[in-house]
C-alpha cells in the first residue's frame, strides 16, 4: 500500500508541480502523508509468544496469532509517537489507562522539548492470565530495548536494557488493544 | 616540569570527567507511588535534571551539591523511571522503579449478565486491583466475592490476587431473581447485578377441552425443576396427531401459562414439549 501511495504523490507533483500554489500545497501534503506512511511501514518488532503457562482459559488459535501481532504493532506505534511527539498515533492500539499515561508522557516531553527514541530489539511475550469469558488477557513481556533521550537534537542519554512489563489487553472490533502497560522490576 | 603541567592537568580533568560520566546517580531501587524522595548530588554549579517516567517527563535546572527533591506528583505512575543529571560537561544517570501504592479501586468484570438458575460454575467474576493512580497492584491481596439473591443466603468466597488479578467461578442460585454480585477489598466495593432466570421447563402438564371451534389446550403453570416460573415468551409446542395427520403450533408462555386453540374435529392425541423437555399426552374424542 505504501509504495503505491508514495508513487502516486510523487508522480502528481512532477507533472503538476510548479506554477499553481494550491497544487504545491497538495504536493506538500502528499509528501507529508507519504512520509508518515513510510514511518508506519517500519517493521513491527519481533514478538515471541509463549502460551504454555496460560490459564484458566485456553487460547484459540486465531487469538494466539493476533495477540503478538497487535502487541508488536502497539510497541511500534508507541515508539513512533515517542520519537515524533505524536500522541494521536496512540489511539489505535492503546486504550484506557495505557493510552492516558502514554499520551501524558508524549504531551509532557513535547512541552519540554524532549523526545524518547526506542530502538526495539524484540519481545518475549508470555500469556499469564486469560479470563474465562475471553474478555481480558494479562501478559508478561521481556523487552530488549535501546532507549535514547534527546533534548532537542542533543542526545542526553542512551542505554540498552532488558525490561519487564506487565500488560493487559482487551479485544476491540477487529484487533486487541493494550489497556495497561506497566514496567516492573521482575515477574 | 612546567612543560608537563598543563598536559597533566588536562589528563586529570579528562579522567575526572570520564569518571563523573560513569558515575551513577544515587537513586533508591524502588519507591511507592506518590512518595517524595531526594537524590544527593556533588560538585558545584548548575545542571539540568531530567526525570523520564511512564507518564511524565520532567526537565528542570538544579544546583549541583544540593539534593534534588523529587515531588510526590512526579512519581505517581508505577514503572521504571530514568533520572539524568547533566552539568559541567558530564552526565550521570540512574534508574528506579515506582511500585503501586495501596489498593484504591477494583476493576470488576462479571459474566454473564443473565444466567439460568442452577448452572454449575456458570458465573465468572474477575477483578483487577488498582491504586488511586490506576497502577496495577501486584502484591497479593484478599478479594472477597459475594453473590446474593433476595431472600436467599449470600454465597461468599475469598480469593487471593496474583499479579493484580483475582478471579473465581460460582454456581448460580436455585432461586430466580436479580443477584447482587459484589467484589470487595479493604472497604472498596464494586457491585454488579446478574439476572438469574428460570432454567428449562420441567414437568410440563397440559389439559385439553373440546369446544365449538376445536380443542382448547392449556398448560399448567410452567416452571423449572426448582419451581421458578419460566420467563414469559418461553416457547411451548403443542402437537396434535389425529385423523387429519400431524399438526403443530408454537405458543409463547404468557403469565406462566401457554394456551392454544387447535382446529381439529376428529379424535386426536395431543402432546406438549418445550425445548428438549416433553410433557404429558392427552387424548380427545371426536366432535359430537
Amino acid at each position: 500500500m505504501n509504495p503505491t501511495m508514495e508513487g502516486v504523490g510523487t508522480e502528481s507533483c512532477l507533472v503538476q508541480g510548479g506554477s499553481n500554489t494550491r497544487l504545491r500545497v497538495i504536493c506538500a501534503l502528499a509528501a507529508i502523508l507519504a512520509f508518515s506512511l513510510t514511518s508506519f511501514a517500519a517493521p513491527a518488532p519481533s514478538v515471541q509468544f509463549d502460551i504454555s503457562h496460560i490459564g484458566p482459559r485456553q487460547m484459540e488459535e486465531i487469538t494466539g496469532r493476533n495477540i503478538p501481532r497487535d502487541w508488536g504493532r502497539a510497541w511500534q506505534t508507541m515508539a513512533i509517537a515517542s520519537d515524533q511527539n505524536r500522541p494521536d498515533l496512540l489511539g489505535h492500539y492503546f486504550t484506557g489507562f495505557a493510552q492516558q499515561k502514554l499520551s501524558a508522557a508524549v504531551a509532557a516531553q513535547r512541552k519540554s522539548g524532549l523526545r524518547t527514541r526506542y530502538i526495539d530489539h524484540g519481545h518475549k511475550l508470555a500469556a499469564y492470565f486469560y479470563s474465562p469469558d475471553g474478555g481480558a488477557i494479562e501478559l508478561h513481556d521481556t523487552a530488549d530495548l535501546e532507549i535514547q533521550v534527546l533534548d532537542g537534537n542533543d542526545l542526553v542519554h542512551s542505554e540498552r536494557v532488558t525490561l519487564h512489563y506487565v500488560g493487559l489487553m482487551t479485544p476491540a472490533a477487529d484487533h486487541w488493544e493494550v489497556r495497561l502497560l506497566q514496567s516492573v522490576p521482575s515477574f | 616540569m612546567q612543560r608537563f603541567l598543563p598536559a597533566a592537568c588536562l589528563a586529570f580533568c579528562w579522567i575526572a570527567a570520564l569518571s563523573l560520566a560513569a558515575q551513577d546517580l544515587q537513586v533508591p531501587a524502588t519507591v511507592h507511588a506518590g512518595s517524595a524522595f531526594t537524590i544527593p548530588t556533588s560538585g558545584s554549579g548548575s545542571a539540568t535534571f531530567y526525570l523520564i517516567g511512564p507518564a511524565s517527563r520532567t526537565k528542570r535546572q538544579v544546583q549541583m551539591g544540593q539534593e534534588i527533591q523529587v515531588k510526590p506528583q512526579e512519581v505517581r505512575d508505577a514503572g521504571r523511571y530514568l533520572a539524568i543529571l547533566r552539568g559541567g560537561g558530564a552526565s550521570q544517570s540512574g534508574s528506579f522503579y515506582v511500585l503501586a501504592a495501596t489498593p484504591a479501586s477494583l476493576s470488576f468484570l462479571a459474566h454473564p449478565s443473565r444466567i439460568p438458575v442452577g448452572q454449575r460454575e456458570g458465573i465468572i467474576g474477575v477483578t483487577f486491583v488498582f491504586d488511586k493512580w490506576h497502577n496495577l497492584v501486584r502484591q497479593p491481596e484478599n478479594v472477597e466475592f459475594h453473590l446474593a439473591v433476595n431472600g436467599g443466603p449470600p454465597i461468599s468466597q475469598t480469593v487471593r490476587s496474583r499479579d493484580g488479578v483475582a478471579w473465581l467461578r460460582m454456581n448460580s442460585a436455585s432461586k430466580a431473581g436479580n443477584a447482587k454480585f459484589m467484589a470487595t477489598l479493604r472497604g472498596i466495593e464494586e457491585k454488579r447485578v446478574i439476572q438469574q432466570v428460570a432454567a428449562d421447563p420441567c414437568h410440563l402438564q397440559i389439559k385439553a377441552e373440546r369446544n365449538a371451534k376445536g380443542v382448547l389446550v392449556e398448560t399448567a403453570p410452567v416452571r423449572d425443576c426448582s419451581g421458578n416460573p419460566v420467563s414469559d415468551g418461553t416457547v411451548v409446542t403443542f402437537t396434535a396427531n389425529g385423523a387429519g395427520g400431524l399438526s403443530t403450533v408454537d405458543v409463547p408462555v404468557k403469565k406462566d401459562i401457554a394456551q392454544a386453540e387447535l382446529k381439529i374435529s376428529g379424535p386426536a392425541t395431543i402432546s406438549v414439549a418445550s425445548g428438549v423437555v416433553m410433557g404429558n399426552e392427552v387424548k380427545v374424542g371426536g366432535q359430537q
